[in-house]
């Protein structure tokens, strides 16, 4: 699709362009910490575009944390609820990548017989703005999953820095949309600002490469998780794990939910919450017999979810590398060491058993 | 209404199979036409809903029954109602037991304890059309007479309906002193079983009960000749959504309320800790 050039003021006209008819999401500092927030209004220091992505995951957009899903018994009809129009500005590729994986359960049918159309609605009413990360730091792998920290699809518009302004990628129809209303904002951008794309990209590449020399493994981890469920390695990494479900309220792809219901006077109704495998109870049923009753056998859970269940569905990996499981782990547990360790193990003989 | 939302549903009667095990008739608003061995999700209005499979026939299209042990949170309130209680209905969900698969063979059907819930759906479904099916077995394993699930159907009124086609092979655990059957674990009911069967290799066993019942069941079938991919087994996972969604009932590569909740061991096998 099509590259142009905007200088920063165009940008911001654009941008205020937007936030009259959208609410607009961006990443912002809160102590040490990125978040997506709301900004009423697009001023120009307020913007915190190019470094690595925020602490919420970008399916607290699409599929929030709490979400009431149905009430039941009542005549009348339930509320309309108008879905707000978004623009998410400043999603990093390791986001994007995620919402494949969301995609294919909440919008496909490969798991469902019919889309989610929370879910459906609450994509199709958001306007994805990424942006390249230009500051990946310890957590960041994504060149360990095969992409990029720049982003090379999923977007509506992707912006990458350059002198005076950003190189701006159209990636979708809705990004064309918006390009062609305010057409005077954007001229063709020219070899010398796509030169300097490159070479931005190049060096942050070249650090989340830096990043990960040490953890490297040699074969994708799909192919290296396969008959490992037997290793003593799952259980080495567990030992720190405290329980608390992190990785997976802070995974971008983690999508499972619990399902409560509850009363309102006279009317029932039933809430989506998030829920995470890492918890006890994730998979008892009635009666009190569970599949995963050991706390290893519900971490390695998590990644064969990750790197079994989701290849063999969808041929996907549901990881992205966006590191947020390694950075909110209080026992300091890094996937990454975990394969590392399955590579050194595997190169050693067979696994041993746990048992 | 969403996809999430369960039909408003009557529960016309309750009916006491044990001291813990209740069948209850329901009468849904709308029909849920199901096949035996897909499952339902059951609510009680602001209490929650569980996973249950229907024991009626799907043949009988305005209502639907389904067999309850009282063992948790959800399934105590659903033993609280009483006829005239109202309940919700969602589904149905999953695959059913293959039918055209079954045709033309000898079928084994082994349940264990309210395990004889999908069972007797099943066996209404294979009665109503018997000729289709060269022989059937039925084996039912319970902890003592007590326990025993629809005691009428399986020591009675199936027995003298289907004498010519059905064999029916009762045990109980431990009996008590009017029992007059036999004593012994389900899986004696396995033994000469030869005589019944002439033909283990393409016949089809069909297993519900609890977890360490499958197991021990399965093991014993294998032995005695059945091939992987007939002996059918039904996975009792945490299915909630149903949906495919909320990734409760995830199994291996599967989705217990996708793919399941009827398996062959065939598909089965491989899984880690698949018997828990």
């Amino acid at each position: 699709m099509e590259v142009l050039f905007t200088s920063t003021a165009n940008f911001h006209h654009l941008l205020g362009n937007l936030v009259k008819k959208n609410l607009l999401y961006a990443p912002r500092k809160k102590g040490d910490f990125l978040f997506y927030e709301r900004i009423e209004t697009a001023s120009p220091k307020d913007l915190i575009l190019h470094t690595n992505r925020p602490v919420q995951p970008l399916k607290s957009f699409f599929f929030p944390p709490y979400q009431k899903v149905g009430q039941y018994f009542e005549s009348a009809s339930p509320e309309d609820t108008e879905t707000p129009k978004r623009v998410i500005l400043g999603v990093k590729s390791c986001d994007l990548e995620s919402l494949k994986t969301l995609d294919s359960v909440y919008a496909g049918t490969q798991f469902s017989s019919s889309p989610d159309p929370q879910y459906t609605r609450a994509r199709d009413s958001s306007l994805l703005i990424s942006s390249d990360c230009l500051e990946p730091d310890e957590y960041c792998f994504c060149t360990l999953l095969g992409s990029n920290p720049h982003p090379e699809e999923g977007f509506d518009l992707n912006l990458s820095p350059v002198d005076g302004g950003f190189v701006i990628e159209v990636g979708s129809e809705k990004g064309k949309t918006i390009v062609s209303q305010d057409q005077n904002l954007f001229i063709s951008a020219d070899e010398n600002v796509l030169a300097q794309r490159e070479k931005t990209r190049a060096d942050s590449l070249a650090k989340v490469k830096e990043l990960n020399q040490e953890v490297e493994v040699k074969s994708p981890y799909r192919d290296m998780i396969r008959e490992t469920y037997a290793s003593a390695v799952w259980k080495d990494h567990s030992e720190n794990c405290v329980d608390c479900g992190g990785c997976n309220e802070t995974c971008p792809t983690c999508r499972c939910f619990l399902l409560q219901d509850g009363r309102e006077k006279e009317r029932f109704e039933r809430i989506r919450l998030w829920d995470a495998c890492l918890l006890t109870g994730f998979a008892r049923v009635a009666g009190g017999a569970n599949p995963r009753p050991k706390l290893s056998d519900r971490f390695s859970n998590r990644l064969f979810c990750k790197f079994y269940f989701f290849p063999e569905n969808v041929n996907l990996d549901a990881c992205t590398g966006c590191g947020r499981c390694i950075s909110v782990c209080i026992g300091k547990i890094d996937m990454r060491k975990v394969f590392k360790d399955l590579e050194k193990e595997r190169s050693k003989g067979p696994a041993e058993k746990i048992k | 209404m969403t996809e999430y939302d369960p039909v408003k549903t009557n529960v016309s009667e309750v009916i006491t199979e044990t001291s813990n095990i209740k069948t209850f008739v329901l009468r849904p608003e709308r029909p849920l036409d199901f096949e035996a061995g897909q499952f339902i999700q059951l609510t009680v209005p602001g209490v929650g809903e569980g996973p249950f499979t229907p024991s009626s026939s799907p043949y009988e299209k305005e209502k639907l029954e389904v067999t309850i042990m009282e063992v948790g949170r959800v399934t105590s309130a659903l033993h609280n109602l009483k006829q005239g209680s109202m309940v919700g209905l969602r589904g149905p969900f999953g695959k059913e037991y293959p039918l055209d698969r079954f045709r033309g063979r000898e079928i084994l059907i082994v349940g264990g304890g309210v395990g004889m819930a999908p069972l007797r759906s099943l066996f209404l479904s294979l009665a109503h059309t018997i000729e289709d099916y060269k022989k059937l077995v039925f084996c039912c394993g319970s902890r003592t007479p007590k326990d025993i699930v629809y005691k009428d159907a399986v020591l009675d009124k199936w027995q003298t309906q289907f004498k010519d086609k059905v064999s029916f092979r009762i045990t109980v655990d431990e009996g008590d002193g009017t029992w007059k059957g036999q004593v012994g674990l389900v899986t004696t009911t396995l033994d000469n079983l030869d005589k019944e069967i002439s033909n283990f290799k393409e016949s089809i066993a069909v297993v519900c009960g609890p977890p360490i019942m499958m197991k021990f069941t399965t093991l014993k079938l294998l032995d005695i000749g059945y091939g992987h991919q007939n002996i059918y087994l039904s996975m009792e996972k945490n299915m909630s959504c149903g949906l495919g969604r909320c990734g409760h009932c995830q199994m291996g590569k599967y989705l217990v309320c996708r793919d399941g909740p009827v398996f062959t061991y065939e598909e089965v096998k491989n899984i880690p800790n698949m018997w828990d």
